[in-house]
């Protein structure tokens, strides 16, 4: 699939502090998550490529335009930013209203009607957004964003202060704009959010790109952090003892009634523990790797442990 | 682009601050037609009034600095400045519109300063043409202040402070000092536009300096003026952060 938003070689730094290093990535249509923990440089890249912020070094381009040189690319562009921030004097209608005028799109009305729907707000679109908790905000952010139904979505930390259903609702309606075929890079620091949104990500660390692509292809490529596989059974020490012969074990941890193993070869070991169980004929009740999630990845990303 | 003239020139006009800073527009204006009703006459009389528009000169770029120099620093700092600047405006006509609504919302003081002067005039028995010229004063004001106020709100997050300087300093002190800087004072060239339509007695005509009192070399020196401002605040939105 073609790169919708291409980032070459783009560092950002203010007076002696450096928010993004050297970093070149390419955004396609369908959900990204952009993760990294708080000052990874993760909003200053969304500012970037949304042309609010100037790279120092390196460019940005949207759909093979510049955003800083050329604003007609943001009829196709909107940004959700992380700030709380909204005109609180205007009612939740009135600032998709303005949001839709300043985009020149046609049909306004219909089109803030829907989008305030999308998000479920029809029942406050007359309130003052002042009177807003910070989860209505965010709703009525996204409603704003979504008013001139843009090709690319850039969502800075969207789920914020949004209680478990509404953000359940979010991520649904996310992942329909991804399947739709939109460009949606999604930052967040809630790893299960975006584990709920989409398996593709891009994970930033110190303001330089740690990683990108499928999670279980990320973790694939940490080598050299072998896999912990768990599993539940009443004969830990004759499994244990078993499964070490397997090539690629490297360790194993014996409780009382399970086993942590430590695999380097996760494929080795898929194609060889069902003939040791068989074979031992074992009463095994649960096999499960323990490391294998997105929170697992992003801290050996982070941490490196 | 007329309605993100309207959002902005909107947003800045707060009913407080509308009134406050129309209140600090117009107390000078206002004791004008005071002073006249009590029978002030001949040299006391273009004493005060020289007096009265050099008042008008602070207390009026005060209030313009305030009003038009928030237009964009305001988004900027509450982080709202992305919704209007992620629009598919060129950086020249969101400058231009700043500009105008700031602009706008300057006048809009200087007008109901005008009219409460006007009001008071009538009130007083001193008759509107004590004080029926002064919006020829307040709108050229509220052009040129915006034209340097708004830029310099984008630029400088202390931009009330930079304000405050130019024209507690610059346009007084500095300008008597300096002649050629006289040229550069917004006020200045406002009154110089004011002077075609009123006669100046010499103290108050003394406020204009070295200007030379007309309303065409005042309106060339207000479009050099805001064709500047545009100027300026069009490259600091191509060259700098927006946030």
């Amino acid at each position: 699939m073609s790169a919708t938003i291409e980032v070459n070689g783009l560092s950002k730094w203010f007076g002696n502090k450096v928010a993004v290093s050297e970093l070149s990535v390419n955004f396609s249509p369908g959900i990204t998550g952009l993760l990294g923990p708080n000052g990874a440089g993760k909003t200053t890249m969304m500012r970037v490529v949304a042309g609010l912020q100037v790279p120092s070094q390196g460019s940005v381009s949207i759909l093979g335009k510049d955003p800083r040189t050329d604003p007609e690319i943001y009829r196709k562009v909107a940004l959700v930013p992380e700030d709380e921030a909204v005109y609180g004097h205007l009612t939740a209608s009135q600032f998709v209203t303005l949001a839709a005028r300043l985009s020149g799109i046609d049909n306004i009305e219909g089109r803030v009607v829907e989008a305030i729907h999308l998000v479920e707000m029809s029942d406050s679109s007359d309130r003052k957004l002042d009177g807003f908790s910070k989860g209505m905000r965010q709703r009525i952010k996204v409603a704003a964003a979504l008013v001139s139904d843009p090709e690319i979505l850039l969502l800075d930390e969207p789920l914020n202060g949004a209680d478990p259903v509404q953000r359940a609702r979010l991520i649904a309606l996310f992942r329909r704009l991804g399947e739709e075929g939109k460009t949606v890079l999604v930052s967040s620091h809630i790893l299960a959010e975006v584990e709920r949104m989409t398996d593709q990500v891009v994970a930033m660390v110190d303001g330089r790109l740690a990683a990108m692509g499928h999670i279980s292809e990320i973790r694939a490529a940490m080598s050299d952090k072998p896999r912990r596989v768990y599993i539940e059974t009443d004969q830990t020490r004759r499994l244990g003892s078993a499964l070490i012969q397997l090539d690629g074990v490297v360790g194993i941890e014996l409780d009382e009634d399970r086993l942590t193993l430590q695999v380097t070869d996760a494929q080795g070991f898929a194609r060889g523990i069902p003939k040791i169980l068989a074979d031992g004929n074992y009463d095994v009740t649960r096999i499960e790797p323990t490391d294998e999630s997105l929170e697992s990845v992003f801290r050996y990303l982070v941490e490196g442990e | 682009m007329i309605h993100l003239v309207s959002h902005l020139y909107r947003r800045t006009m707060r009913k407080g601050r509308l009134i406050g800073l129309t209140a600090l527009s117009a107390v000078p204006a206002v004791l004008f037609p005071l002073l006249v009703a009590g029978g002030l006459e001949g040299a006391g009389l273009d004493e005060a009034y020289a007096g009265v528009v050099t008042g008008a000169g602070y207390t009026f770029a005060i209030a313009a600095l305030v009003i038009s120099g928030g237009i964009l620093r305001e988004e900027r700092d509450s982080g709202t400045l992305p919704y209007i600047y992620m629009r598919p405006y060129s950086r020249f006509s969101l400058a231009l519109a700043s500009v105008a609504a700031g602009a706008g919302a300057a006048a809009t003081l200087g007008i109901a300063a005008w009219a409460l002067s006007v009001l008071t005039g009538l009130f007083v028995g001193a008759g509107p043409s004590v004080t029926g010229t002064g919006i020829a004063l307040f709108v050229p004001a509220a052009i040129g202040y915006a034209a340097v106020f708004v830029p310099l709100g984008y630029l400088y997050s202390r931009s009330l402070l930079i304000g405050l300087g130019y024209v507690l300093v610059g346009e007084t002190i500095l300008a008597f000092v300096i002649p050629g800087l006289a040229q550069l004072s917004i006020w200045r060239i406002a009154m110089s536009i004011y002077a075609s339509f009123v006669e100046f007695g010499p103290e108050a005509g003394a406020g204009l300096g070295p200007i030379a009192p007309g309303a065409g070399g005042g309106i060339a020196k207000l479009t050099a003026v805001l064709v500047a401002g545009v100027a300026l605040l069009t490259w600091a939105l191509r060259k700098r952060d927006a946030l």
